[in-house]
């Protein structure tokens, strides 16, 4: 290899430095702390070495337990429901000629609109309230109002009322997700589907057109077309979407913390959220830090695991 | 023949159906945002779908009473200096992961796309306690202040990234050409390559922004007084204080909402260029 001049490497350094600096400071020692921290008591300042303790306690804590449940819930009602219905809708804006750029435009809008403004709308539309548009139009298909983000039973457990079953066993509660986290879901999903689809579009404009016309020739069917060539093509882009769509659930914070009431707080608070009211409310640096660090190993873990198990079936031509 | 004709045309109606649903799914939330918003509150809790008179007063009220003049001012404020540290040195940073081939380039840029994976509430506990620790050992103040809110942000793994990519394409050509010149290269930088790189840093600048205007956990642990509190802060709070005021809700909503909106239109075409083009493999 050439040897690189000293005069160059001291100009990459510097060019590098600030970034670097900000990185490594709040970015990367934060994780080192963090380690520090959880093994220690620590208020508002540092206690006693307590070595595990904080593990220990969090390995038997619900709170954490739930924070998992609630966190997977909430990636299995998102992800596969966000990639179908963007696919879909990626596919159709494709094949058409007029109002393309208008489509995209309103797609992206809830991508871009501030979180926290979005989800003060979504509060009132799935409030208890039977004025809310989300009760008008429920009971417009001729169901009862419902309570929505206010609401800790199971989207089960109430569909199995409606149908006339007054009791039912407990679990259709803990292995079902309530009716407030649905309503979270909704409105996770009528933010990222236009993302979606913007990215999705872009990789189905890089398909050469020869394919579907070879295919075309050949007599398969549009369906056929779709499932040999559209689909194979664009698994890049799907699965880079979906990497982006698994950490954003472990990031989730500002929606559900808008979007949290009183009465359904334990179904819809991810693992973000629990860590957050540790440090916020009951000042427990010490155990929070011992929290987040297990967030971080679950997320260096499930990210090595998809990169292994998704990402070998990812087709990137050759 | 005719049959086939009339199947595209049912075809159409069907693709331009669903999106048109879709279209309005996607739209609906705004509508009803801007109509609550020039409401009563006795017409947002009745069953009313179109305000009687536009009441202009809920964003006077919300504007004056709420704070939200001040929040909006402070959240500008942090997001122009978040948009520019992230723009300026995000550039900086790119530059030699795309140009310079020094030694140790790869760990570099690994350590630097790690950071994307850390969720933003493991590094939180921490560095408020290393702000807190700043902001005793410091001679300016960091709680309540400015750099609390901005210097941790001034840097983003998915801005170098991004404009890291875009600078590899930029011909060799261009770069020995200069060099002839006599250019070095901070002028190769300055001159060639910035001009070159408008669509991914006006993108980069986008997400900063957005990114900037939506924090909340952050904000609300490092402002405990209204001096620095970001219109983030202001409308959680004031959802979480006054209750059922849905029309003052949705009127500071709206007003949270028009500058990223404004900033997204003006460059709505360069935004979406620069996001397909990190959905694209590498």
């Amino acid at each position: 290899m050439k040897k690189i001049p000293l005069r160059e490497q001291a100009i990459a350094w510097g060019f590098l430095s600030p970034a670097l600096l900000v990185l490594l400071v709040f970015g990367i020692w934060p994780i080192a702390y963090a380690l520090y921290i959880s093994l220690h008591r620590w208020r508002i300042k540092q206690e006693a070495f307590i070595g595990v303790d904080h593990y220990v306690r969090a390995l038997s804590d619900p709170g954490l337990f739930n924070g998992f449940k609630v966190t997977l819930f909430y990636a299995l009602g998102t992800i596969p429901a966000e990639m179908v219905l963007s696919t879909g809708l990626a596919c159709l804006l494709f094949n058409i000629l007029r109002g393309k750029g208008f489509f995209r435009v309103l797609y992206f809008l809830p991508y871009i609109t501030p979180v926290i403004a979005s989800a003060v709308v979504f509060r009132t539309l799935f409030s208890p309230h039977p004025s809310s548009l989300a009760n008008r139009f429920w009971v417009f298909w001729g169901f009862e109002n419902q309570r929505w983000l206010y609401e800790n039973k199971s989207a089960v457990a109430l569909g199995l009322k409606a149908l006339g079953f007054s009791t039912y066993p407990a679990w259709v509660d803990t292995f079902f997700p309530s009716l407030a986290l649905v309503s979270v879901i909704l409105y996770n999903i009528w933010v990222y589907v236009g993302y979606d689809t913007v990215i999705l579009l872009a990789g189905l404009s890089a398909i050469p057109r020869q394919y579907y016309e070879a295919a075309e020739i050949d007599g398969a069917s549009p369906w056929q077309s779709f499932c040999q060539i559209t689909l194979p093509l664009i698994s890049p882009t799907l699965f880079f979407l979906a990497t982006v769509a698994i950490i954003g659930t472990f990031k989730a914070f500002n929606h559900i913390y808008i979007l949290r009431t009183p009465g359904a707080r334990d179904t819809t608070d991810v693992l973000s959220v629990v860590i957050f009211d540790q440090i916020f409310q009951n000042h427990n640096s010490g155990y929070a830090a011992a929290l987040a660090f297990i967030l971080f190993i679950a997320i260096l873990v499930l990210t090595l695991v998809q990169n292994r198990v998704l990402g070998r079936r990812v087709f990137y031509g050759d | 023949m005719a049959t086939e004709r009339q199947s595209s045309r049912g075809k159409r109606w069907l693709t331009y159906g669903g999106l048109g649903l879709c279209g309005v799914a996607a739209g609906l939330p705004f509508v009803w945002m801007l109509l609550a918003s020039f409401m009563t509150e006795g017409e947002t809790l009745r069953r009313v779908l179109l305000p009687e008179q536009v009441q202009w007063a809920n964003y006077v009220l919300a504007w004056k009473e709420a704070d939200f003049g001040l929040y909006f001012k402070n959240s500008l404020i942090i997001a122009v200096m978040q948009v520019g540290g992230t723009l300026l040195f995000s550039l900086m940073a790119a530059y030699p992961l795309a140009r310079i081939p020094f030694r140790g380039r790869e760990v570099v840029f690994v350590v630097i796309l790690g950071t994307m994976m850390v969720p933003e509430m493991v590094t939180t506990g921490p560095n408020f306690l290393l702000i807190n620790w700043l902001n005793r050992h410091s001679p300016i103040p960091w709680l309540n202040n400015w750099p609390a809110l901005t210097i941790p942000f001034m840097a983003s793994a998915f801005a170098i990234f991004l404009l890291r990519q875009f600078l590899r394409g930029i011909p060799g050509e261009l770069w020995e050409a200069a060099r002839m010149d006599g250019a070095g290269h901070l002028r190769f930088l300055l001159q060639i390559a910035l001009p070159l790189c408008r669509a991914p840093l006006l993108t980069v600048g986008m997400f900063t922004f957005i990114g900037s205007w939506n924090s909340l956990a952050w904000p609300m642990l490092v402002t405990n007084t209204p001096e620095w509190r970001p219109i983030s802060v202001g409308l959680q709070q004031f959802v979480s204080e006054a209750g059922a005021e849905v029309h003052l809700q949705m009127a500071g909503a709206v007003v949270s909402t028009l500058p990223v909106l404004l900033v997204y239109f003006l460059i709505q075409k360069e935004f979406t260029e620069g996001i397909s083009l990190s959905g694209l493999k590498a």
